[in-house]
């Protein structure tokens, strides 16, 4: 039981931690779910900018051949050179531009501009790159490098007139070169490969160091037909694509989450150990009326001379509280005895304590010979319901147990009944007030029982109901004690209880009975 | 089972009436009520228990308490319109003298 309010709260603390990382995982993931679309989108969009680039590259070739295709049989190069010348020098889209010829297999460079072409005649590879030109539809590419030189070359033919056009663009040496202002690239890091394979040795361009490469975290690549390859576009983001609400959203939740849950797990803490503390003082309290009522309710009876007694307490249904009846008898000298039945007004620990107060007082003016009426009068001064809430009613009498007589003093207490062998009937009392109003006297009636005669004293529970008056109720304990055939004061009591009692019934039923077997 | 309630006519607190069941459960709001018809009252605080349909030790105790509180006050409670059923079980209870003659039964 103390380990319940830990027990919660690490409960609490654990599920609110994991649906805090569960929740900030998730967000996280859907963060970079669109980070992985926003950047495919972005590249995409790259690599259109790229393919108009190469558009750009493209078309001084065609247009050099297209006008070759007219002068050049007439060996007038200088249709060539006036259009290439305008393409080609520092800053523009060339370095170099070359118009060749083919002859059966040999090539023939008929016109240069621009500096020395790293494809120099004669060479295996140039010779080689021009005939895959005539093989090819479209312009071709490849990486040439020379004396740590890198330049990329371009190669178109027209194979009906067997001219053909190359140009080199030179790449720098450390790669590093933004191919483009475009805003298509303003948020990205890139690397442009020539060919299918992001590899090292085909790296055309960057705008990072290229010993970082290749690019790392979240990268997206499309691919660009370029001339008779394709140009691999790898790209990352320099930085959030996406919403800024979006990249902080984990870490939000995680702070967040993570508060929450030490808040609910502390508040989880309170409130259990609060609650249990109340258990706990409720629990002590009821254990404690209990304890109380038992030992306040007689064990056993003494031993008076002829006189046979039983007693009976039943709780009330309502609750737990137990409410304020009691009975006490006890020996005097002389063959004589006293006795009380009362009731405490109220129950619970409060209704206890009074009738606790009450049962002792009686009992002392009792024991030091007070008769019953002056017994009342003396107690109804010690006890106010201003003070402490309760009226307490209580049947006090002094019987002698040679003779037979009775005399009994009432204060607000239901009236005992004489139980004899030819019939029933209730002892004539004068109530006084019960204790708690005041200061107040009270009257004595004294009787004598026959010998068999029973004395029944009870508390209202046995007689009270809500739908009728006190009357009808004492009539019918009346009834069910004469149509009794009992032999002993407990058969009388337990007959009594068991007739008149029902399961439902709110109040605390206390009942004495002490039946007197005559003079021996 | 019949519901306790008190009304208390509008403009003067200087009286009231309880109906229902009057046990444990309805003492703390009876108290409240009747104390504050002595509060306002000039001498006397009349509560009417014309439809008291059950009254319980508790309930007695609550009326003695009134009683009390008005005589430390220097006033008086006026119980009018009482049940038959309630003025017995003044009688039994040796608390009719302590009502007066207010109980009309």
């Amino acid at each position: 039981m103390p380990r319940r309010p830990l027990v919660v709260a690490v409960s609490i603390a654990v599920v609110g931690l994991v649906l805090t990382v569960a929740s900030s995982w998730a967000a996280g993931r859907v963060d970079r779910n669109t980070e992985q679309r926003l950047l495919q989108v972005q590249t995409d969009q790259a690599g259109t900018v790229l393919s108009t680039a190469i558009l750009l590259v493209q078309q001084p070739l065609s247009t050099a051949l297209s006008v070759e295709k007219v002068a050049g049989p007439m060996g007038d190069t200088s249709a060539f050179t006036n259009l290439m010348s305008a393409q080609v020098g520092a800053g523009k889209m060339f370095e170099s531009a070359s118009l060749w010829q083919r002859h059966g297999h040999r090539m023939k460079r008929i016109a240069q501009v621009g500096d020395a072409p790293l494809m120099r005649p004669g060479d295996k590879t140039t010779v080689s790159f021009l005939q895959h030109a005539f093989g090819s539809k479209t312009f071709i590419v490849r990486a040439v490098t020379h004396d740590a030189h890198s330049s990329i070359a371009y190669a178109q033919a027209d194979a009906s007139t067997g001219f053909a056009i190359t140009a080199e663009r030179s790449v720098p040496a450390n790669r590093r070169a933004r191919v483009d202002n475009n805003s298509a690239f303003a948020q990205l890091n890139y690397a442009i490969y020539i060919g299918p394979k992001a590899d090292a040795a085909a790296l055309s361009t960057t705008d990072v160091a290229p010993s970082s490469l290749p690019l790392a975290g979240t990268t997206a690549r499309t691919k660009v037909p370029f001339g008779d390859t394709v140009l691999t576009l790898v790209t990352s983001p320099r930085e959030h694509l996406g919403a800024p609400l979006s990249q902080r959203l984990p870490l939000i939740l995680l702070i967040g989450g993570v508060l929450f849950t030490a808040f609910a797990s502390g508040a989880g803490y309170q409130l259990t150990r609060g609650r249990q503390a109340v258990e706990t003082l409720y629990g002590e309290q009821r254990d404690l009326s209990e304890r109380l009522q038992r030992a306040l309710l007689p064990q056993s009876h003494p031993a008076i001379p002829n006189l046979d007694i039983a007693a009976e307490y039943v709780a009330g249904a309502q609750g737990v509280d137990i409410g304020g009846d009691w009975y006490s008898i006890v020996g005097l000298d002389d063959g004589r005895y006293a006795f009380v039945v009362g009731d405490v007004s109220g129950r619970g620990i409060d209704a206890v304590t009074v009738m606790a107060r009450a049962r002792f007082t009686i009992r002392a003016y009792l024991l030091d010979g007070h008769s019953p009426a002056a017994t009342l009068g003396k107690c109804s001064r010690q006890f106010d319901i201003s003070e402490d809430g309760h009226l307490t009613t209580a049947l006090v009498g002094v019987g002698d147990s040679r003779t037979g007589e009775v005399t009994i003093a009432n204060a607000g207490h239901p009236a005992p009944l004489l139980v004899r062998r030819d019939g029933v009937e209730f002892v004539t009392t004068t109530p006084g007030p019960p204790l708690g109003t005041g200061a107040a006297t009270y009257a004595s009636t004294t009787f004598t029982m026959t010998p068999g005669t029973t004395l029944l004293c009870f508390t209202d529970g046995l007689v009270e109901r809500r739908t009728e008056d006190i009357d009808t109720g004492m009539q019918r304990l009346a009834t069910t004690a004469a149509g009794a055939t009992v032999s002993s004061a407990d058969e009388l009591v337990h007959h009594a209880v068991s007739t008149l009692r029902t399961d439902d019934a709110r109040d605390d039923v206390a009942v004495l009975a002490m039946r007197w077997a005559g003079a021996r | 089972m019949a519901e306790f309630v008190i009304e208390t006519p509008a403009g003067a607190r200087r009286s009231l009436a309880v109906s229902g069941e009057f046990d444990l459960a309805a003492v703390e709001e009876f108290l409240s009520a009747a104390l504050g018809c002595l509060e306002d009252a000039a001498d006397v605080c009349e509560i009417d228990l014309g439809a008291v349909t059950f009254i319980d030790s508790s309930g007695l105790g609550a009326l003695v308490r009134v009683r009390k509180a008005a005589h430390d006050r220097g006033k008086e409670v006026m119980l009018t319109n009482v049940p038959p059923a309630v003025s017995r079980l003044f009688e039994v209870t040796g608390l009719t003298e302590a009502f007066g003659t207010g109980s009309g039964g």
